[in-house]
């Protein structure tokens, strides 16, 4: 028997027993979930999958409704928005963990840290420098001169020093760079769109670096002979970061297919109507501005910066973008090659005629770590001060970089980029601390030799309570408690190791947060 | 630890059963035997049942029942329902754990001796703030009384359990009735009943002593009346050991002219009522001043209490020769189940539990249902703090239930049935349990019920201290052995309830008013009442009321006339402020709109609901963001952790209370409440969410103003204990005694000198200001 009924004025026939998240789904329209899981008994719980049926003064959970005929269902107002944020907020009210380090916030590349000194520990340089490079050109130059705004947020620097993660960082650019054959990334075909970037600096090379990646031809305007801007021209002691460093760093970025014009002043040498004529989009990476610079240019500034847009990095005039010194951005030179990358998204976007897709994900922050969180951090890593390398000049080794990198405290969430819940949370444009409030305290729970369980980051979706028990588990797992208080544990008092004996790792894979993961994320 | 003898767990498995179904019950021996449920039980008991590990833990750490550690010998249970929390319910509780010295975060005393902890409601409202020790109630406590209380309670521990003897057959020249509820027995009427015993057998008086169903009026037990055979009743209140043989006397032998003043039915002992000092813990002096118990009385009208304290709750030929199972008898054997759909609902009869759903709707749904198989089930899990109803009907008229019970069941068809009552409520389950006995043994129940081929097999289930049971999904989950979370309807239990099966879940109440309306007819019931509320409805009277108890009034009746003819208006000729009426799914209605007229549609409108029928009395000293702050955490504390918005939203809303209650709100606190309720009301999947906001959004409709003067530090009625301080005036006459009773020592002694309170140290308990005889303690 068919079962008819009415979806955002849609109609639809669904088999019985079929939910209104079935019926909706037959007809493509989304609804989001996040504690239902399919093949599950839908456990009604996180109320994200709420929609409206008319007659009913309830919102309902369109994975648990089963259909009746002629039911009326819209999936999408204001009230349901409302609410469907409303539930996420809450949960997020009560998670406890950070999605990312407070080292990746910290960045103004948001370099993936923790990853990178994971692949150092290890011994995987390979995937490390990979890491590096995902967000950060110019690595061997910044692990010699960037002030480490990352150390400075490291949860370790609580107890006996933040990790070295500079030094690390170092470590990797230089290991590959001296290798025979340093990393490349791979570029796409050329797409025919053309960008100038006009300034060889950290900015101008980063955004350079970045749109040969995305298929865009680049050409680099600059007014001094070779590429490097003030890395090469500027007043940086030769001792801390020799030419040589700079150089062979910025070798690799260029043979992806810059063209470097040199000796050229932009208004002078070439016209900003020119480059206009000739290239889809204009780069100003031109550091700190000379007098009168900006009016030559034809650009707004206030202060004698460039005026634009965040995060599309749009000046006053049409397809041209700025970004580094110029903009203000100088001071910090992980910001102006954090820039270039930036820009050369936007610049994307903007000559693929695409809506600017910096989509901010939701990061949730856990705040300052409680005594006793410090200690169960400290009790997972190894139990040595910050390393100190023998010479700055050699940086470390690679053994004091693998020790130097198990001091990581890993506070990172090992789920962050699967976690059903911060896409639900980025997708619905939820906020943070909505529902201020003293949280739990964080924990973390080690069994099955690789399975981490953080009770905080816990929905009480009991999607594992349920594969434990499909699974015929002697002991398996349960809910403790009542309401606010309620947790998941192994019945009877016994350890999570004796709960799971069989599908532990079904239950990492169900696990719609990162309250169940993998200990180790390298393969 | 001690060794868990395998012995002890295969008896238990043998008597109850080792299907997962009986893991409950299971659970609630292993408890019983060892006082907690050691892990190894558990263990053991689920390699030689069915149960599963998971199982057992998730209801082993759901239910308020079950502790994971061993206790002290001895339970003090301390009510916190809504009628002991006005009075002061958090005060006792931390008094007895001062005077046992237990730390605040633990519950037992050194000794091991008791264990003190908070319990829902004990059903005993008009006795607040009331205290369970073991199986004896306390009432009327203050921080004072703790120490006689737990001595009484020692000593009578210690004195051998006195034998009941019957009395001699004799020709009777009378009666005489006592109630022995369990909330008369906690003011002492087993011990009345038990001297009466004495002197009745010692004189060989011609008299026959019963004990008897409520009579209601709480106010005055225990109550002993006194019939003689020409039908004159005589009524002595507040009556006490040293009354009884006087009482005896005066009726059933030559009258010694005592000093005391007798009275018939409508003229109390004054003398008795007046005279009394209070003496200790147990007993207690209630002025009646001007007003008779009459209003009480007339204005009542008794269909589920009929003939209140007429007779023996057990004794089923008093239950027959006052018409009852003919209700039962006519529709088994002259009836069609149409017909009695049809009655029930010309009667116009609708759900007592707090919905209000027509009955006869319910009842044709599960009727109409195909199955191989239906139940069904009497909700007597009565969780709503402040009310008591169904506890007085489940102990006072066992029978009406079960022949409600029994003609519901003919009609949609169910053999098997349940009635779950709550774990707190042990007299109920006992007087039931051998009710259901009784019934059986005459025929009323269990096979060919009145030769009519229908048989009917119940079954009395003790819930273990969940309020959400009493949600009719949960309630099923729990009998069927499951972890109680609601889900989502539909499904109804009228299409899948127990075990899957049609089932047809009813409230106490209910089921207790159906056989007067088929033995009378619709129209009289239907002639109660309003347009859209027939017949009457029971309420348990409770708070700052000069009587409370339980009265029986008919829909439409306003709740000015509730509390002032009946109760007898305010208690202390204080102001009334307003009635919660509800529980922690209902509203406050403030005094401006006493008016309202009780039926279902007007509650809701007033933003009340009828709810189970718990109506607590407040005055001007009750500060109303407490009021909401108490439900909200009543409810939060209750929630099954399910739905996102009841398990973490509750939560949310109470920490903004707390604050506000602290001093420590901000702007936009109120509002945020109004956002989060909301919200909170629309996406909960069970009632206990959908209705938990409400306490909070009515206060806020009534009352904004108590919550922005929270905001500003203030606490207009002087109750939360952050923002107020007590202190002592010039009237003070320097005679010590508050220093002599206060706990915290925050007065030093200084005689024939102006006290000081010590701000510093003193803990806002209030014992000062009670203890004072110049009236010389203020609070601001």
């Amino acid at each position: 028997m068919m079962i008819p009924l009415t979806i955002d004025n849609q109609k639809v026939q669904v088999p019985a027993g079929a939910t209104l998240l079935d019926a909706a789904r037959s007809l493509g329209i989304h609804i989001p979930t996040l504690c239902f899981a399919a093949g599950y008994k839908p456990s009604t719980s996180c109320m994200v999958c709420v929609v409206r049926v008319e007659g009913f003064k309830s919102l309902v959970p369109a994975c648990g409704t089963r259909a009746v005929g002629n039911m009326v269902v819209t999936t999408c107002d204001d009230g349901i928005k409302k609410a469907r944020k409303t539930a996420i907020e809450l949960l997020l009210s009560d998670h406890v963990g950070d999605c990312v380090g407070p080292c990746e916030r910290g960045c103004p590349a948001n370099m993936n840290i923790p990853l990178m000194i994971r692949q150092i520990a290890a011994g995987k340089f390979e995937d490390a420098i990979r890491t590096v490079k995902k967000d950060i050109p110019l690595p061997a130059v910044l692990g010699r001169i960037c002030p480490a705004p990352c150390e400075k947020v490291c949860r370790r620097a609580q107890a006996d020093g933040a990790v070295s993660i500079r030094l690390l960082k170092r470590f990797v650019a230089d290991v590959d760079l001296q290798s025979d054959n340093p990393y490349r990334p791979e570029c796409l075909q050329s797409i025919g769109k053309k960008v100038a970037i006009v300034g060889a600096g950290p900015c101008g090379l980063s955004a350079g670096y970045y749109l040969r990646q995305a298929g865009i031809e680049c050409t680099i305007f600059d007014d001094h002979e070779y590429p490097g801007g003030s890395l090469r021209y500027g007043s940086i002691d030769q001792n801390i970061l020799p030419l040589e460093v700079v150089e062979k760093e910025i070798d690799p970025i260029m043979s992806l297919g810059i063209i470097f014009k040199g000796n050229i002043r932009v208004t002078q040498g070439v016209s900003m109507e020119e480059l206009k004529r000739r290239y889809d989009a204009i780069l100003l990476a031109v550091g700190e501005l000379s007098d009168g610079q900006a009016e030559k240019i034809g650009i707004e500034t206030k202060d004698n910066k460039i005026q634009v847009t965040r995060p599309e990095y749009y000046t006053s005039r049409n397809a041209v973008f700025a970004a580094g010194g110029c903009i203000g951005s100088r001071n910090l030179m992980i910001r102006a090659v954090a820039d270039g990358k930036e820009a050369a998204n936007a610049i994307q976007s903007y000559v693929l005629g695409q809506e600017n897709s910096v989509n901010r994900q939701y990061n949730h922050p856990m705040g300052r770590l409680e005594k006793q969180e410090l200690e169960l951090f400290l009790k997972q890593s190894s139990n040595f001060g910050r390393i100190e390398p023998n010479s700055e000049i050699l940086g470390l080794t690679a053994g004091q970089a693998q020790d130097e990198s198990r001091r990581c405290l890993h506070c990172d969430c090992r789920k962050a980029d699967s976690c059903q819940l911060r896409d639900a949370a980025t997708g619905l444009a939820a906020r943070r601390n909505v529902w201020p409030n003293q949280r739990k305290l964080f924990e973390q729970i080690t069994a099955c030799e690789k399975i981490i369980f953080e009770p905080g980051k816990c929905i009480k979706c009991g999607l594992c309570v349920q594969t434990s028990k499909n699974a015929g588990e002697q002991i398996g797992l349960s809910f403790e408690g009542r309401g606010f208080e309620m947790k998941i544990v192994a019945p009877l008092e016994k350890t999570l190791t004796e709960g799971l004996q069989k599908v532990s790792m079904d239950c990492v894979k169900i696990c719609p947060t990162g309250a169940l993961s993998l200990n180790e994320m390298i393969e | 630890m001690n060794k868990v003898d395998h012995d002890i767990i295969e008896q238990i498995t043998e008597r109850i059963g080792r299907d997962a179904n009986h893991a409950l019950p299971l659970l609630q021996a292993i408890q019983t035997h060892y006082g907690y449920l050691p892990t190894e039980a558990l263990e053991r008991l689920c390699e030689v049942t069915e149960c599963q590990p998971s199982q057992v833990w998730s209801i082993a750490t759901f239910y308020d029942q079950f502790r994971l550690k061993p206790a002290g010998r001895h339970f003090v249970k301390v009510c916190i329902g809504t009628a002991c929390h006005v009075k002061g319910a958090t005060q006792i509780y931390e008094a007895f754990k001062r005077y046992l010295k237990i730390p605040a975060d633990k519950d037992t005393d050194a000794e091991r001796l008791f264990t003190v902890e908070k319990v829902a409601c004990l059903g005993c409202c008009m006795l607040a703030p009331a205290v369970q020790i073991d199986d004896v109630i306390y009432g009327h406590l203050t921080n004072e009384t703790i120490p006689q209380v737990l001595q009484d309670f020692l000593e009578q521990q210690k004195q051998a359990a006195g034998t009941r003897e019957g009395t001699k057959t004799k020709t009777l020249q009378g009666q005489v009735r006592i109630c022995l509820d369990s909330s008369c027995r906690a003011v002492g009427s087993d011990k009345v009943y038990a001297a009466l015993q004495k002197a009745v057998a010692e004189s060989n008086l011609p008299v026959k002593i019963k004990s008897t169903s409520c009579h209601g009026m709480s106010f005055l037990a225990p109550l002993v009346e006194v019939v003689t055979n020409d039908g004159t009743i005589f009524r002595y209140g507040n009556a006490t050991v040293a009354d009884a043989a006087s009482i005896l006397r005066r009726h059933f032998q030559p009258a010694t002219v005592t000093a005391r003043v007798k009275s018939s039915i409508d003229h109390f002992m004054q003398s008795l009522l007046d005279d009394r000092l209070a003496e200790g813990p147990i007993r207690y002096s209630l002025n009646i001043r001007d007003h008779s118990i009459d209003g009480y009385l007339n204005k009542q009208v008794r269909i589920a209490t009929e003939f209140a304290s007429e007779f023996d709750p057990l004794d089923i030929m008093d239950y027959q020769n006052n018409g009852g199972f003919e209700a039962l008898k006519q529709c088994l054997t002259e009836r069609t189940p149409e017909v009695i759909l049809e009655e029930l609902e010309n009667a116009g009869l609708r759900g007592r539990g707090g919905g209000g759903y027509p009955t006869h709707l319910k009842w044709f749904a599960v009727k109409k249902a195909q199955a191989s198989q239906k139940y069904i089930i009497c909700n007597g899990d009565e969780g709503d703090p402040g009310a008591f109803m169904d506890r007085m009907l489940m102990e006072s008229y066992p029978y009406r239930i079960l022949e409600g019970m029994a003609i519901a069941a003919w009609t949609v068809g169910a053999t098997e049935g349940y009635l779950y009552i709550r774990a707190e409520y042990p007299l109920a389950l006992e007087r039931m349990k051998q009710a259901i006995e009784n019934c059986k043994r005459l025929g009323f129940l269990g096979q060919n019920i009145f030769e009519s081929g229908f048989s009917l097999n119940l079954n009395v289930y003790a819930g273990a201290g969940a309020f959400v049971c009493g949600e009719e999904t949960a309630l099923i989950k729990s009998i069927e052995g499951k972890r109680p979370a609601p889900r989502l309807r539909p499904p109804y239990p009228t299409q899948q309830g127990f075990n899957g099966f049609p089932t047809l879940v009813n409230n106490v109440e209910t089921y207790v008013l159906v056989p007067w309306v088929l033995r009378r007819g619709a129209e009289v019931f239907s002639a109660l009442g309003t347009t859209e509320s027939k017949g009457t409805k029971v309420f348990a009277l409770a708070g700052k009321i000069r009587r409370g108890g339980l009265v029986e009034v008919p829909m439409g009746m306003t709740i000015r006339q509730i509390v002032e003819d009946i109760g007898g208006g305010v208690e202390d000729d204080k102001q009334l402020k307003a009635v919660q009426i509800g529980g922690p799914s209902g509203g406050c209605v403030p005094a401006s709109m006493a008016d309202t007229k009780i039926d279902y549609e007007s509650l809701h409108t007033a933003g009340a609901i009828m709810g189970s029928g718990g109506m607590v009395i407040l005055d001007q000293t009750d500060c109303m963001v407490d009021i909401a702050r108490y439900f909200l955490e009543f409810t939060q504390n209750q929630s099954c952790g399910r739905c996102t918005f009841c398990r973490i939203g509750t939560k949310r809303m109470l920490e903004i209370l707390e604050r506000l209650c602290r001093g420590k709100g901000s702007r936009g606190d109120i509002e945020k409440l109004q956002e989060l309720g909301k919200q909170i009301q629309i996406t909960s999947i069970c009632g206990l969410g959908k209705t938990a906001p409400n306490p909070v959004l009515s206060t806020i409709e009534h009352f904004r103003d108590e919550y922005e003067a929270h905001i500003s530090g203030r606490c207009p009625a002087g109750k939360c204990r952050d923002l107020i301080c007590y202190s002592i005036t010039d009237e003070c006459i320097g005679c010590t005694i508050c220093a002599q009773h206060c706990p915290a020592d925050a007065i030093a002694m200084k005689p024939y000198e102006k006290h000081i309170i010590d701000q510093q140290v003193c803990i806002r308990c209030g014992t000062c200001k009670t203890v004072c005889p110049a009236n010389a303690v203020e609070v601001k």
